[in-house]
């Protein structure tokens, strides 16, 4: 049992952070709901209605979600933004056509619509048009350029496509729009990885660091660029393959890669057997 | 509630009856220049120091109240975050997944 405000807190967190845990909002939304709760919310009901529909959907507890969207539709009977849900209703149910010709409706009426503009992308993708959705997505990004989470949708288009040289570019565009943000910088440095574009990967592994100090993915990664690079550069010794870092430079940051990672793991609460292992891939790089 | 959040809020009202205080003495001054019809530009001392002494008081209580402090690196409020906290795509979700078979089944 949820205390009353304790779950109005927890919805609130959750829809900021667009975190998806649609069990705890199903849960916490239906002791909201069956205790009549929703009124004492004020306007903030409507959004949390939206949000339980959602998570409704999301592990198929279609006769909620049929409860928050009638009370939705009362309330709203011409917004867009509740027809949008009624899409998405459809989507879940697999009536994919019906949800396109809802979104394509709404798009009609006013072709500037984000969200029903996102849809339409998603839907793209659970049809399986992975390629009209780039296409739709390319555009999308053309008009809203500074949208952050249809650029990180790109690049995970992108990745599942294996176009890698593509990913990085969203993902430039990112680090761009958040140079704060390590994660971007992390996403990065593995795509350049992956292609095999090891001195740059390992200078944004460097940069994560920088900007989140011990962060273990990308010791790991280091650790990896630098094996890989001195191997490269005592077999070929050529400077294309191994950029304009020398392997003395090299040889220190793995050594301190490693210093981190065993220093990580002797301070957290791990066990015995977590420690050997780390220990003994660290040895062979 | 902690212990300091309380004794901050308690210092918060003893400087709020110093203010209090201040402002009434001042009232009560201004009242009885005029009342011997004598023109004054400055405030007694006594009074300027009470009212300097509460806001004193006041900011101390505040700083209490307000709760341990948080880093200024931007580093440390990301540290908090996890890789799939940053890549959830809200807008882009779709349905087709085990999640509504699983779960429902459960019911």
């Amino acid at each position: 049992m949820h205390s009353y405000s304790t779950a109005v807190s927890t919805l609130h967190e959750l829809r900021k952070s667009g975190e998806r845990k649609p069990d705890l909002v199903v849960s916490l939304g239906q002791t909201l709901i069956d205790g009549g709760l929703t009124r004492k919310l004020g306007d903030e009901a409507w959004s949390v209605y939206e949000q339980i529909f959602i998570a409704a959907l999301d592990v198929g507890r279609d006769d909620l979600a049929k409860t928050c969207l009638e009370r939705l539709e009362k309330r709203f009977p011409d917004s867009p933004r509740v027809e949008l849900l009624l899409g998405m209703k459809y989507e879940a149910e697999k009536k994919l056509d019906q949800a396109l010709s809802i979104y394509e409706k709404i798009l009609n009426e006013d072709e500037t619509n984000m969200p029903v503009e996102k849809r339409k992308i998603a839907l793209y993708k659970t049809m399986g048009h992975n390629q009209e959705a780039i296409n739709a997505l390319v555009r999308f990004l053309d008009v809203y350029y500074n949208d952050v989470e249809a650029w990180l949708e790109l690049a995970s288009l992108y990745l599942r496509q294996h176009l890698y040289q593509q990913a990085a570019f969203c993902l430039e565009e990112l680090i761009l729009l958040q140079p704060q943000n390590h994660f971007y910088h992390l996403k990065y440095a593995e795509v350049l990885y992956t292609s095999d574009n090891i001195p740059l990967a390992l200078k944004e592994y460097c940069r994560v660091i920088e900007l989140c100090d011990d962060y273990v993915r990308a010791l790991y990664g280091i650790k990896l660029c630098t094996y890989k690079l001195l191997n490269a550069s005592s077999s070929a010794s050529s400077s294309k393959i191994t950029g304009n870092t020398d392997s003395h430079t090299l040889s220190v940051l793995n050594e301190l890669a490693t210093e981190r990672l065993l220093h990580v793991y002797s301070h957290k609460k791990c066990s015995k057997v977590i420690k050997d292992v780390v220990r003994e891939w660290l040895q062979n790089y | 509630m902690s212990s300091t959040t309380t004794i901050g809020r308690i210092i918060c009202f003893i400087g709020f009856i110093f203010l209090a205080h201040a402002s009434y003495s001042t009232y009560e001054h201004l009242s009885y220049l005029k009342a011997v019809e004598r023109v004054e530009r400055e405030l007694p001392l006594d009074i300027k120091l009470e009212t300097l002494s509460s806001v004193a008081i006041f900011s101390l209580g505040v700083a209490l109240v307000a709760g341990s402090l948080k880093e200024i690196y931007v580093k440390s409020e990301m540290a908090k975050k996890t890789i799939d906290l940053v890549d959830t795509r809200p807008s882009f979700i779709v349905f087709n997944h085990r999640g509504r078979v699983l779960k429902n089944s459960k019911q």
